[in-house]
């Protein structure tokens, strides 16, 4: 410990400061606090806080600095901290100091060529007094600066840093108060070593500061009041204690107003009756959102800074303000974005073959082919309005939704891939009435099979919805930001996009003698658009294995064997003799069934984690856990990290992104040998359940640390670790071990 | 330093703010008095025994400022003699100056008629009157929180301006040369007939000592 110069420095009021009570004194000067003065007091010891109630003398704060290294090294920054130790029944202000109040300043004095940072907060409390609300510490708190050394340091040498620091301390009465604070440390050459006591201390005083929120917000307002909404979907209501918004400026909020919170699936909303700055609800209203959230055994507070956006600049994701979209740019770039869809490898083959058809019957009769193009334009846009007013309607009922969500289920993926996989065997020519499907030339001439063509459209749309999203991500997040009814049109139009190449063919005869002649290389053509299929069979089947993990590609590669059988038996026995075709026909129907009915499985089924290590740049890489995992591991002897966390666990959230997706965390790990496992509990699978419940916990977050074992022998039983992470508590643990 | 709620104060207070739409039930008699709209009309006893009422001054602009004696933040503009010289400096033009106190006995900065006479004269103070408001009625008509928190009345009866006498939400002396004065600022545009610039402020100092 090389604390040598830093000790708790008595804070003495102000000269002048009050003293309720006091009889009236003649008018008085303020006298400048010199050093000087101060340092009289430097050896006299704790004052007497405990005298609290005792309404004069003796400062009701202590402070002094801290560091978190206990050497300097030349060019590096490092944090120190202010630590306030406030007398019982006093608070000391946060940087919005609430209805009244001042928060600490720290002025410094550095030697030549030191930087100091901002000063850091944690999140306040509120302090009532009266009617009043302020923002503030009771207790003790630690303000934080990042400090950079200048490079030309000595090392050797040694570095006093100085400052002073003035706070404003109430109980009923406020006193100001000032203190010299000085802290004096030794120049190192290379890596500066933690100081043992500061840097526990400077790593508590961080984990209350507030982390950016990994959720968008916005806030509307009406005469009286301000409604925030914070699109932190998926929390645990029955959890979350207590809900608050500090705002970062006075004038926004009435301090003291309640704060009328209601958490629901798609998020938080919070109203609070207005400040009385009109100005201030114009621009982003910024300020810390603090979440208490009941854990095993204990609640724990966690805040989030905040940047709220006025709704109507908000949009769909309530990022950043983006230049507003128009309806007329969105309904353009929907229209080109569909007819860029025509292009996609999944949509490419089905329209193809439409056109090949045309072009073997270029000659039949317009009003037919016209009537088929209306046909297939109408299969499209009704299979858009369907899939669109799922979606509407699920994100009117609070889902937070984007397009491309019907892919997030495993089954719809696995349906897909065995629809393309059809597709994709009858271009190749295994099944040989595979032109019906696709508008055979017969029901072109004859004018019948205009549902053919219709539903050719529908398939064309279920074909293109996996390529839909990132070709129209811009159109569809307008949409998805409108009323149901602009939606739609959007969605409508991004439709019309992909059938008009086709309807044009239809409806004017001159495009279509643009048309090659037909010849034996459709065939050929025809063969080869079967690849795109597979391709896009192949990427589903990934999809799966994303989703599901390997039970779920067992599944679809079944399923999509059961096909092909199917699909080879309906061709063949189209030339056997009646009995054994309607047998055939049996069969083929009964595989098909199967194949379908094993998608279930995989849509009902957990999701079963694939094994695979999950690489994160940031943090260390972890699999999934599983207890034979876990026993595989310890039987070789080797350490496990298991992180039992849920996505709507908001501590579990934050200790990941504070304290384990850290390099520092990472290193260690690696160092060490430890096996990062993440148990999630999101579904609240039975198997994690039973786990927590060992460890008496009935719910997450939950860390566990596995000691090594020895030559390959099962060591003892694992460590607990806090529920509130830091980056050093997990270092700590992993080194002692 | 944690104070974490209980579950079942955060649904009682949850509870109850839903109750009221959201607005809160206690609060709405708080914040009475809006700027931009008229002034609340009040009548309250002086320190000389007198009672003076807003309505009487109806033609000419009006200063109010809450003030307690003790609070550091007021001690810091009459120890200056800041808040004196804004006083003389209005009076002189005809503004007139009303000082009000809303401590409630036994709180910090309550004082007897006697004890607010001696203030004025041992600070060297000019307001028009001092007025005792120990109940704190006409402090929460205009929601003053702080002392000081100043407002100003223009002749029609309106509030122009509302919040802190400077820019500098400190103790520190040194802070009040090179402060920018928004009474002074406000009572320049009230005067010359022009819209004040910062109508409303956030008023530092200490809390206004109410009776509970």
């Amino acid at each position: 410990m090389r604390f040598d110069l830093t000790r708790d420095v008595a804070a003495r009021p102000v000269a002048g400061a009050p003293v309720a009570r006091c009889p009236l004194r003649p008018r008085m000067r303020w006298l400048p606090v010199a050093f000087a003065g101060a340092a009289l007091l430097l050896g006299s010891g704790p004052p007497g806080v405990a005298a609290s109630q005792g309404r004069p003398a003796g400062p009701k704060v202590r402070a002094e600095l801290v560091s978190e290294v206990e050497s300097l090294a030349p060019g590096e920054s490092f944090w120190v901290g202010l630590r306030e130790r406030i007398a019982p029944g006093w608070h000391t202000y946060w940087n919005n100091p609430g209805d009244s109040g001042e928060p600490t300043a720290l002025e410094w004095a550095l030697p030549r060529g030191f930087a100091a940072g901002a000063l850091v907060w944690p999140h306040p409390d509120r302090v009532h007094a009266g009617p009043f609300v302020s923002y503030g510490y009771t207790g003790e708190v630690v303000l934080l600066t990042r400090l950079t050394a200048p490079r030309d340091l000595e090392p050797g040498a040694r570095v006093t840093l100085r400052g002073r620091a003035t706070w404003l301390v109430c109980a009923k009465v406020c006193i100001p108060e000032e203190a010299p604070v000085a802290l004096t440390l030794p120049v190192a050459a290379g890596k500066p070593s933690a100081d043992v006591r500061g840097a526990a201390v400077i790593a508590r005083a961080r984990g209350a500061v507030p982390t950016p929120s990994p959720w968008p917000a916005s806030f509307s307002t009406t005469p009286d009041t301000v409604e925030f909404a914070v699109a932190a979907g998926g929390l645990d209501r029955e959890r979350i204690t207590d809900v608050w918004f500090y705002p970062a400026r006075w004038g926004v909020i009435e301090h003291a107003a309640p704060q009328a919170v209601h958490v629901a699936a798609d998020g938080i909303t919070l109203r609070v009756r207005r400040g009385v700055l009109a100005v201030a609800t114009e621009a982003p209203i910024e300020g810390v959102l603090v979440i208490t959230e009941r854990l095993d055994g204990g609640t724990a507070s966690q805040a989030f800074s905040l940047r709220a956006l006025p709704q109507d600049l908000a949009g769909s994701t309530g990022a950043d303000p983006r230049p507003p979209v128009t309806l007329l740019q969105a309904v353009t770039l929907a229209l080109a974005g569909g007819l860029l869809l025509n292009l996609m490898p999944c949509v490419l083959p089905v329209l193809s073959v439409k056109a090949l058809s045309l072009v073997d019957h270029a000659g039949a009769r317009a009003a037919i082919l016209r009537r088929h193009g209306v046909a297939y334009t109408a299969g499209v846009l009704a299979a858009f309005g369907m899939v669109a007013g799922v979606l509407i309607a699920l994100r009117a009922g609070g889902e937070r939704l984007g397009w491309g969500f019907q892919l997030q289920s495993p089954l719809v993926v696995t349906v897909l891939a065995e629809v393309l996989f059809v597709l994709g065997l009858s271009l190749s020519g295994v099944m040989l009435i595979g032109g019906r499907l696709t508008g055979a030339g017969q029901a072109l001439t004859t004018g019948l099979g205009y549902t053919g063509s219709f539903f050719t459209g529908a398939l064309a749309t279920v074909a293109a919805t996996p390529c839909t999203a990132p070709f129209m991500a811009v159109a569809i997040g307008f949409a998805l930001a409108q009323p149901w009814a602009t939606a739609l049109l959007v969605f409508e139009v991004l439709g019309f996009g992909l059938a008009l190449p086709y309807l044009l063919l239809t409806l004017v005869p001159a495009w279509r003698r643009l048309l090659p002649r037909p010849g034996p290389w459709m065939e050929r053509l025809r063969q080869f658009l079967a690849f795109p299929l597979y391709g896009a069979v192949a990427w589903l089947v990934w999809v799966v294995s994303q989703e599901a993990g390997p039970p779920g590609v067992a599944v679809v590669l079944a399923g999509l064997v059961l096909i092909g059988l199917a699909t080879w038996l309906y061709a063949a026995s189209r030339t056997v003799s009646r009995p054994w075709r309607r047998a055939a026909t049996a069969t083929v129907a009964v595989l098909a069934l199967a194949a379908v009915a094993l998608g279930p499985v995989v849509g009902t089924g957990p999701s079963s984690p694939t094994g695979a290590p999950v690489r994160d740049p940031r943090g260390p890489s972890f699999e999934p856990f599983s207890p034979r995992r876990v026993a595989e591991l310890r039987a070789q002897g080797i350490p496990v990290f298991v992180n039992f966390t849920a996505a709507w666990c908001i501590t579990c959230l934050v200790n990941e992104r504070l304290a384990l997706r850290s390099p520092a965390v990472a290193a260690t790990f690696a160092r060490k040998g430890v096996v990062y496992l993440k148990a999630d509990w999101t579904t609240r699978d039975p198997q994690i359940a039973r786990v927590l419940e060992s460890f008496g916990r009935s719910g997450v977050p939950l860390y566990l640390l596995y000691p090594r074992g020895e030559a390959g022998r099962a060591a003892g039983e694992p460590t607990v670790l806090p529920q509130i992470l830091s980056e050093e508590m997990i270092i700590d643990a992993v080194e002692r071990i | 330093m944690a104070q974490n709620p209980t579950r079942r104060a955060f649904l009682v207070r949850t509870g109850l703010a839903a109750l009221a739409g959201g607005v809160a039930v206690p609060w709405n008699s708080w914040a009475a008095a809006k700027v931009g709209e008229a002034a609340p009309a009040f009548t309250a006893l002086a320190s000389t025994g007198r009672s003076v009422s807003l309505a009487s001054y109806r033609s000419k602009i009006v200063v109010l400022e809450w003030s307690n004696h003790e609070c550091p933040y007021v001690r810091k503009h009459y120890e200056t003699g800041n808040m004196q010289a804004l006083q003389k400096e209005a009076t002189g033009q005809g503004v007139v100056w009303l000082t009000v106190i809303s401590s409630a006995p036994g709180e910090q900065g309550y004082v007897s008629p006697a004890q607010a006479n001696e203030l004025t004269t041992s600070r060297g103070a000019a307001p028009t009157a001092v007025l005792l408001d120990p109940k704190g009625t006409v402090g929460r008509m205009y929601g003053a929180t702080n002392t000081p928190h100043m407002y100003v009345i223009d002749p029609a009866g309106l509030l122009r301006y509302a919040g802190a006498i400077d820019d500098r939400p400190t103790t520190r002396t040194s802070d009040v040369q090179g402060a920018h004065n928004y009474v002074r600022a406000a009572l320049h545009a009230v005067a010359a007939g022009q819209p004040v610039e910062a109508p409303v402020t956030h008023a530092y100092g200490c809390t206004v000592k109410y009776a509970a």
